[in-house]
């Protein structure tokens, strides 16, 4: 062997072992260490006395977390949903072969180089009742507009769906897009001579293709739903009262403001569960997808 | 640590000069010092810090602090991992009775000596010593007090409604407030985070009984907690929520001062710190009345806020010394004018002279009614300042008064409930 082949033999280890190493013992490391300190008594400092279940069951009965989840579910579904419905239809506009495409992708990508808080504090401003878009429409004359949604209990997490999809959408356009124009022009022809319109190409040809991408952005959308912090701390500060809170809210105030270390690791272990509950899933259908396509080669 | 070219025979003298008279020369050579971590890192307490600091080293020590801005929370968490990392500073701030649970963790100095030469026990309120000595010794340092149930109200609402004294009642109070709605101004200028609605129900509370306060918020008597003061704090606080500002969800209460001082709000609840806030702001004295907030009997009641130092225990002589001096200084005649004239708080010792110019007639009064209340058994400490209870129980109750006053489907009687449910399940 000569030293340049042994070069290249060793040259990828030296490269992908220290990341793997590090993020083993920072990532897989921590995330152990949570998951002890979890069944600890720990409060302010960690204490490694067994407590079992017990800090899992206080948890889950508690309001703050009931509230939290619930949250949860109403915001990372239609966040999801809402976000890839509008970045589909911003995807297939600009998809038209318009002017000045660049543009437009510009301004729509745009939200997402702002930060969430920035995100958070701006639309905490437009849709507060006495300072935002309400009061711009009392000042031009619509007295009795009403947009309360911010400081109404029942409708102030829907206030972190707008703000989160304005955020996101963006950027599920720019995949979809990509995605968009990846697919075959042999089959946009071949579609064509079948005689099939616009619209039913989009729906019968060109959305089944590009699937998978589907998938990817839906993976990606959930696990920003799930880690969703900085928006909501900006936007409601978990409020009116608790009513906007979210679970990571929730793991950051037990955990650092109410000095209850164990607690807070639990609701940290069962965050991680749910990230696991959207990653596990997209891990196997990729693993499917791949073996499949081996069998056809 | 620096490495000095020594010659063989210096560091044989020196061996045998320390052998000779070890206590003597190692503190001799010690040159005291002192790390302290706070979260005043800008504005009035920041400054107040530099002036601490420079007094420090003014006095032969070497000063080094680490802010932490934010909450004290914030900085509680560079303290655990300070503590965890087995180095912690030799002086923290921390208040109320994260002293007792903190003072657990980690071994801190005991400063009982230090006390009682300087005559420090006899001139503190009986409330800040008991806080100060959690298990019978002196561990922990009060710097300053603050007075949380003070009332501010702006000069031109209350012009235009022509009230020329402070509401001294609660039922003043609400009079006061009805009238400025029907002159459409804004009651109540207070914001509507977590802290800002606890303190309201609290002021609301220490002012219909510091009695049931004391009972109810530093006790937990589940008795009190379900009795008729409560109640009527729960109701009051619900008046209060009325009378702010729809759009206070979220909102810190400076956003509203801009709204207050020109007359569209009327009255803030807040700790006597808001004065620093306005006077930064570019306001005047003169553009608004303040005093104690209203108190049913029409007597003298004292919510107190204040922040301590903690000394942790440290083997190096330079920190003891740094730790002794420190304690000197904190506790001496002159700290509270020259650490409070910039903070605006009240200075600790009760023999202080508040009628140098640096002090306004505000820290006067409230300087005054601290010694009354203390004389009268009338101080009581604030629960959403942390002094009353720790992070773990404040927290469980101020989520329900958070609920309680942005949602007018709970009834006072369910607030009341929750309250004192919640406060079984973390009791």
């Amino acid at each position: 062997m000569t030293w340049r082949e042994r070069r290249d033999r060793i040259a990828p280890h030296l490269v992908i072992w220290p990341p793997i190493l590090v993020s083993c013992c920072y990532v897989l490391g921590f995330s152990a260490w949570t998951v002890w300190v979890s069944f600890t008594r720990s409060t302010l400092m960690p204490d490694y006395a067994w407590a079992g279940w017990r800090n899992y069951s206080a948890m889950l009965a508690s309001r703050n977390w009931q509230i939290a989840y619930t949250n949860l579910l109403i915001y990372g579904t239609l966040f999801v949903v809402l976000t890839i419905a509008l970045g589909l239809l911003l995807a297939v506009l600009i998809d038209q072969h318009i002017r000045a495409e660049n543009i437009y992708r510009a301004i729509f990508l745009y939200p997402l180089a702002v930060s969430f808080v920035v995100t958070g504090t701006v639309w905490g401003w437009l849709l507060n009742p006495t300072i935002g878009v309400q009061k711009l429409m009392h000042d031009l004359g619509w007295a009795s507009f009403r947009f309360e949604w911010l400081i109404d209990r029942d409708m102030a997490i829907y206030t972190v769906v707008i703000a989160g999809v304005w955020q996101a959408s963006g950027f599920a356009m720019a995949l979809l897009l990509a995605g968009l124009r990846s697919v075959d022009g042999d089959l946009l022809k071949a579609a064509q001579i079948d005689g099939a319109g616009r619209v039913r190409t989009y729906l019968r040809v060109v959305f089944p293709t590009i699937g998978p991408i589907f998938v990817a952005v839906l993976v990606v959308l959930l696990q920003f739903a799930i880690k969703t912090y900085d928006l909501v701390v900006a936007l409601t500060a978990g409020g009116p009262g608790l009513a906007s809170t979210l679970p990571t809210v929730v793991v950051y105030d037990f955990m650092f403001q109410r000095g209850e270390l164990a607690r807070g690791s639990a609701a940290a272990v069962m965050l991680l569960g749910s990230l696991a509950f959207v990653l596990v899933p997209y891990a196997l259908y990729q693993r499917r997808k791949r073996r499949k396509a081996g069998a056809h080669a | 640590m620096q490495h000095h070219d020594v010659g063989r025979r210096a560091v044989l003298a020196a061996a045998a000069a320390a052998l000779a008279v070890p206590r003597a020369g190692a503190q001799l050579a010690a040159k005291p010092k002192v790390t302290v971590i706070s979260q005043w890192s800008s504005g009035p307490s920041g400054a107040a810090m530099v002036a601490l600091g420079k007094e420090f080293e003014q006095q032969g020590g070497t000063w080094e602090h680490n802010p932490v801005p934010g909450f004290t929370t914030e900085m509680m968490n560079k303290l655990r991992a300070q503590i965890i990392a087995g180095d912690p500073p030799a002086a923290s701030q921390l208040k109320g009775p994260e002293i007792a649970a903190w003072s657990k963790i980690a071994p801190v100095v005991d400063l009982d000596a230090t006390v009682q030469q300087a005559g420090y026990e006899a001139v503190v309120p009986a409330e800040l010593v008991r806080l100060s000595k959690p298990h019978g010794q002196w561990i922990a340092l009060p710097i300053q007090a603050y007075r949380i149930n003070t009332l501010f109200v702006s000069k031109k609402a209350a012009d235009r409604i022509g009230l020329t004294t402070l509401p001294a009642t609660w039922a003043a109070f609400n009079a006061a407030a009805e009238k400025m709605r029907a002159a459409a101004i804004t009651p109540v200028a207070n914001g509507g985070i977590k802290w800002d609605d606890g303190m309201k129900w609290e002021i609301a509370l220490c002012g219909i009984s510091p009695e049931a306060y004391r009972k109810a918020v530093m006790q937990l008597d589940a008795k009190t907690l379900k009795g008729p003061e409560v109640l009527a704090a729960f109701r009051q606080f619900r008046k209060l929520g009325d009378w702010s500002d729809p759009g206070r969800a979220g909102q810190d209460y400076t956003t509203f001062i801009p709204r207050f001082m020109k007359g569209e709000m009327g009255m803030l609840l807040m700790g006597d710190w808001a004065a620093g806030v306005y006077k930064r702001g570019g306001f005047q004295v003169s553009d608004y009345m303040v005093g104690p907030a209203p108190t049913d009997d029409g007597k003298i009641a004292f919510d107190l806020n204040s922040d301590e130092f903690l000394f942790w225990q440290n083997k190096e002589p330079e920190f003891q010394e740094g730790q002794r001096l420190l304690a000197k200084i904190v506790m001496g005649k002159e700290f509270g004018p020259l650490f409070c004239q910039i903070t605006g708080s009240i200075p600790v010792r009760s023999d202080t002279d508040l009628s140098a110019a640096g002090f306004t007639n505000q820290q006067r009064e409230a300087s005054r009614s601290m010694g009354e209340a203390t004389k009268a058994n009338r101080i009581v400490l604030s629960l959403a300042h942390n002094m009353a209870q720790t992070n773990q129980i404040t927290a469980a109750m101020i989520d329900v008064l958070t609920e309680f006053v942005h949602d007018n489907r709970i009834s006072p009687e369910d607030g009341q409930t929750r309250l004192s449910d919640a406060v079984d399940n973390v009791r």
